[in-house]
């Protein structure tokens, strides 16, 4: 890798303007069995080059995957040729990137090593056991998959202002889903689990056992489980469904990207956008919670990622950037810029998300609830450049006079993201990150987490009309 | 086609060389998916030019079998030596991965009669980064006439790509094709008012009149966002709702395919049964065809992902089950013969997908559907995109009407927000379809349907 570093630098000495060579090496592993069937096992490896060049205020891009300084040059010649080509019509210039500390060294996330010495084989008798038990916890259990992915990533990121970061980590997750089925009516449960780090990190929480039994179970609870009333309704959401909240909803329209295109963000910072209770992050590495689903160290464009605090006590302080909106907006980039491959462009990206937690505890809010619904187990989500959010929840339960119920078939939620936590009355003590099995989708996938404590607020539920 | 003779020529002996490396390591039988893409993009952001790129490379899949257990690999690289490391991976992975009597890896597939596609086109695959700048430029510019509109991102890409499939059973096959493909997200803005963000994507595969095309197809968006600036409320209700073709493709077809999926059915996770063949099992307006040959679609090819010919499928004729998307793993399973419907790149393992749905219109223009829909001028919403949940196994849904349309008494009176509709597929393609419209529109390039009525929708405003 410091050889390589090397070549990239001394290419990189030729270029004619600002430049930037990424090297990235991905390494992933799939196994998944169904119904006692192994469906899936695989290996895959994706290696090479990407260069991105700076010409009269225009961006080109290329890459190879030949490694070659030959190769290297190539691309770079093809990156500067069509920055150069593209300058020639682009209308508002990127203005010069800004001056910040880029990162030089080695920077390495923990587990790498450890989840690369056990076997491919150690791990597919895992997911075979855990998927044969998983069925075996209910005559109602139809069918049960348990599918488990890992990714080794080795990068290498070179600037011509600077930057020459060598990093490594890799990511792992644990799906396990049922199916139930009875007269007719079908059901499915699922846990997973996702994070940065060795192969006992995914297990920190629940035990593989635990999880194949809470997906049993609760596909078998939403058998008999009747469809939820829909409307305006006060919601405890869980720390996952917090991390689809603050992912989605808030996440995405403070991309500075986002922001500049118009964004419903645009123009309030400094204004409060949520209640006091309210303090939301986005980070490379979260003290206490060093296995993530979306650490990282370094971002793709050599900027070491922070702890970026988006909301403070109800007040929006920051976008998230890359170095162009950065320079844009005239404040110092956050570590946000993010490529999925080799081939691609680093975009602004989130990494871990999250609501910071609060006093109360969880029986206490659930206690001081008089009417509402406790909202757990999210399905995906989606955001508009407006604010208003969905995002999916397969485990709705009816808190009625400070009590837990009665279980409803999921529901989608739905709300303009500053109203919501705008509403936000009561914030939980007990916190998790809790999304690590999670993929972004912004034109290339990114692996992200995100999590906080319960809190409660005021949302609309997708459900039935009578 | 020449100019990929090289690259076609590196693609195959790479392709020789892993089935050959597999088989010395102790494979039974090996199948490689392999690809050549070169590609030339220019992305638009914030309202301006962002990046232009230019790229190429190889993508190829290794699946081996060695007595009943399966293994797969992939790489980027064409470095014999990276390809002999691959090899032996697969096979080690087989090695030790559960038996699965119904993974198999085919001999050459009998010929079935199939058009003669070409989807290669000499202009397109020598288009100059002028010209595609030109066309780039159209783009914005006819985007951008109103000054309301912001563009979030878009872009356009000219790409000239090779598949190959070959097995250690004799099947070899190799297809070429180009393609222009130019995409825009964006939503509208007046004063305070933000509409919902939107998209769209177009595929072409010829140079000629893609200028027409570009501009015709970005007004069209373009105007679609603009109506939306136009915003009133919806009302609560538990009733009729007319889905677009996007919404029908996107809420009701994909969890129709899910339960036609052979492996699915093979798992017995489904719905139906081989046995229900020729049953009817939804609403009779429904006839469904699948197929894998409309050259302005963006899956289209005369070989699946096994190297099984393609042919045209039909799902559903009036309501009647005709047929299930077979791969040769389910087709193995189930004691029938693919039919072509393996699917997937060549770094990933070949599962079952549809290739271009076409669902039949109906016998009424839409506008009388609307006009009918609403008899007592309360009002209706059209749901134009949709975004949320659908659990494919019990078909139920919820979400946002995304650009969600009011119409009273067959009159557009203005677009709504925060309006969640929720249903169930099923009832939704049974009982509940009133009618289809007799348009069809093609939706990004994909699959094609007529817009429906449907009754029995909760939909839930603030």
């Amino acid at each position: 890798m410091k050889q390589l570093a090397d070549t990239l630098s001394l290419v990189l000495e030729k270029a004619p303007c600002w430049a930037e060579a990424r090297f990235h090496r991905r390494q992933s592993q799939s196994l998944q069995v169904q119904k006692g069937r192994v469906k899936q096992a695989k290996s895959s490896v994706t290696a090479g080059i990407g260069i991105r060049c700076l010409v009269d205020g225009a961006w080109g891009f290329s890459s190879t995957s030949n490694l070659s300084s030959t190769s290297i040059e190539q691309a770079l010649k093809r990156a500067f040729e069509c920055a150069r080509s593209l300058s020639q019509v682009k209308k508002a210039t990127v203005k010069t990137l800004p001056h910040t500390t880029l990162a030089r060294g080695e920077f390495v996330l923990k587990g790498y090593e450890e989840l690369q010495q056990m076997s491919l084989e150690e791990k597919m008798n895992v997911v075979v056991k855990a998927e044969a038990q998983t069925r075996g916890r209910s005559s109602l259990i139809q069918s049960s998959t348990c599918g488990y992915n890992e990714q080794f990533e080795d990068k290498i990121v070179v600037t011509t202002d600077g930057a020459k970061a060598i990093s490594r980590l890799c990511r792992n997750e644990m799906r396990l889903s049922a199916i139930a089925a009875s007269q007719g009516e079908m059901s499915e449960g699922q846990h997973t689990v996702g994070r940065t780090g060795a192969w006992n990190c995914l297990f920190t929480e629940h035990s593989i056992d635990q999880m194949g039994e809470e997906a049993a179970k609760l596909a078998v609870d939403l058998l008999s489980a009747p469809k939820i009333p829909g409307g305006l309704a006060t919601l405890i959401l869980s720390p996952a469904m917090v991390g689809l909240l603050s992912h989605e909803a808030i996440g995405h329209t403070v991309e500075a990207d986002f922001v500049l295109s118009g964004s419903v963000a645009q123009g309030k910072l400094g204004q409060r956008v949520a209640s006091h209770l309210v303090t939301l992050c986005d980070a490379g590495f979260v003290e206490g919670h060093p296995f993530s689903g979306g650490s990282l160290l370094v971002d793709d464009e050599g900027v070491p990622t922070q702890n970026t605090m988006i909301i403070k006590n109800g007040i929006l302080e920051s976008y998230l950037h890359n170095r162009e909106s950065a320079a844009a907006f005239g404040v110092s980039p956050t570590g946000n810029a993010r490529a999925w491959l080799y081939q691609d462009e680093p975009l602004i990206r989130m990494r871990n998300t999250f609501v910071l937690p609060g006093n109360q505890t969880l029986q206490e809010i659930i206690e001081s609830t008089e009417d509402g619904y406790l909202v757990d187990c999210p399905l995906g989500g989606q955001a508009d450049a407006t604010g208003e959010f969905m995002f999916g929840a397969q485990k709705v339960m009816r808190i009625e006079k400070g009590k837990i119920t009665k279980l409803f078939r999921g529901a989608t939620i739905s709300g303009q993201a500053f109203e919501v936590l705008s509403s936000v009355d009561a914030v939980s003590k007990e916190f998790l990150l809790d999304l690590g099995a999670g993929y972004c989708g912004k034109g290339q996938p990114a692996k992200v987490d995100a999590g906080g404590p319960y809190i409660r607020c005021k949302a609309m539920i997708g459900g039935v009309q009578e | 086609m020449d100019a990929l003779k090289k690259e076609r020529r590196q693609l195959e002996e790479a392709g020789a060389r892993l089935i050959s490396e597999a088989c010395k390591a102790g494979a039974d039988s090996a199948e490689v998916c392999g690809s050549f893409g070169h590609r030339n993009k220019i992305t638009l952001e914030k309202q301006d030019y962002h990046l232009a790129s230019s790229d190429e490379g190889y993508q190829l899949g290794l699946r081996v079998l060695r007595g009943g257990r399966q293994g797969f690999t992939s790489t980027n690289s064409l470095d014999p030596k990276e390809l002999k490391e691959v090899a032996l991976r697969a096979v080690e992975i087989a090695g030790f991965s559960p038996e699965n009597p119904f993974f198999t890896i085919q001999s050459n597939s009998p010929q079935k009669a199939q058009p003669n596609l070409n989807l290669w086109d000499s202009a397109l695959a020598q288009l100059s980064l002028q010209t595609q700048k030109d066309w780039v430029e159209w783009m914005r510019k006819e985007f951008l006439k109103d000054n309301r509109i912001r563009l979030n991102e878009g872009s356009l890409e000219v790409s000239k790509s090779l598949s190959l499939l070959v097995n250690s059973k004799g099947t070899h096959h190799v297809e070429s094709e180009t393609s222009c493909v130019w995409s825009l997200m964006g939503m509208a803005s007046d004063k305070d008012l933000l509409t919902s963000f939107d998209y769209f994507s177009h595929l072409s595969r010829k140079a000629l009149g893609i200028g027409d095309t570009i501009i015709s197809t970005t007004a069209q968006f373009r105007e679609s966002l603009l109506k939306n600036l136009k915003t009133g409320e919806a009302r609560s209700y538990r009733g009729l709702v007319i889905f677009s073709p996007r919404a029908v493709l996107d809420i009701l077809l994909d969890s129709l395919i899910y339960h036609l999926n052979g492996r699915v059915l093979l798992d017995d996770s489904g719905r139906w049964k081989l046995e229900d063949k020729d049953k009817l099992l939804i609403n009779s307006a429904i006839t469904l065809v699948d197929t894998p040959w409309l050259t302005d679609r963006f899956s289209c090819g005369l070989f699946d992902r096994e190297g099984t010919p393609t042919e045209e499928s039909e799902l559903f004729s009036e309501g009647k089950l005709k047929t299930f998307l077979l791969d040769n793993y389910s087709a193995k399973g189930l004691h029938q013969t693919s039919n072509g419907h393996a699917v997937g790149g060549a770094s990933s393992i070949p599962t079952v997908g549809s290739h271009s749905l076409c669902l039949k219109g109906g016998n009424k223009p839409l506008l009388t559907l609307l006009k009918e829909a609403d008899p007592s001028s309360q009002g209706v919403l059209w749901v134009n995109r949709y975004s949320g949940q659908t659990d494919p196994v019990t078909g139920d849904f919820s979400g946002i009407a995304k650009g969600g349309e009011w119409w009273v008494d067959g009159e557009f009176k203005y677009c709504v927000k925060e309006t969640l509709i929720s249903g169930n597929v099923f009832e939704c393609l049974g009982k509940n379809l009133l009618d289809l419209s007799l348009e069809t529109q093609v939706v990004d390039s994909s699959g094609e349907s007529p817009s429906a009525v449907i009754d029995g929708i909760s939909v839930t405003t603030v």
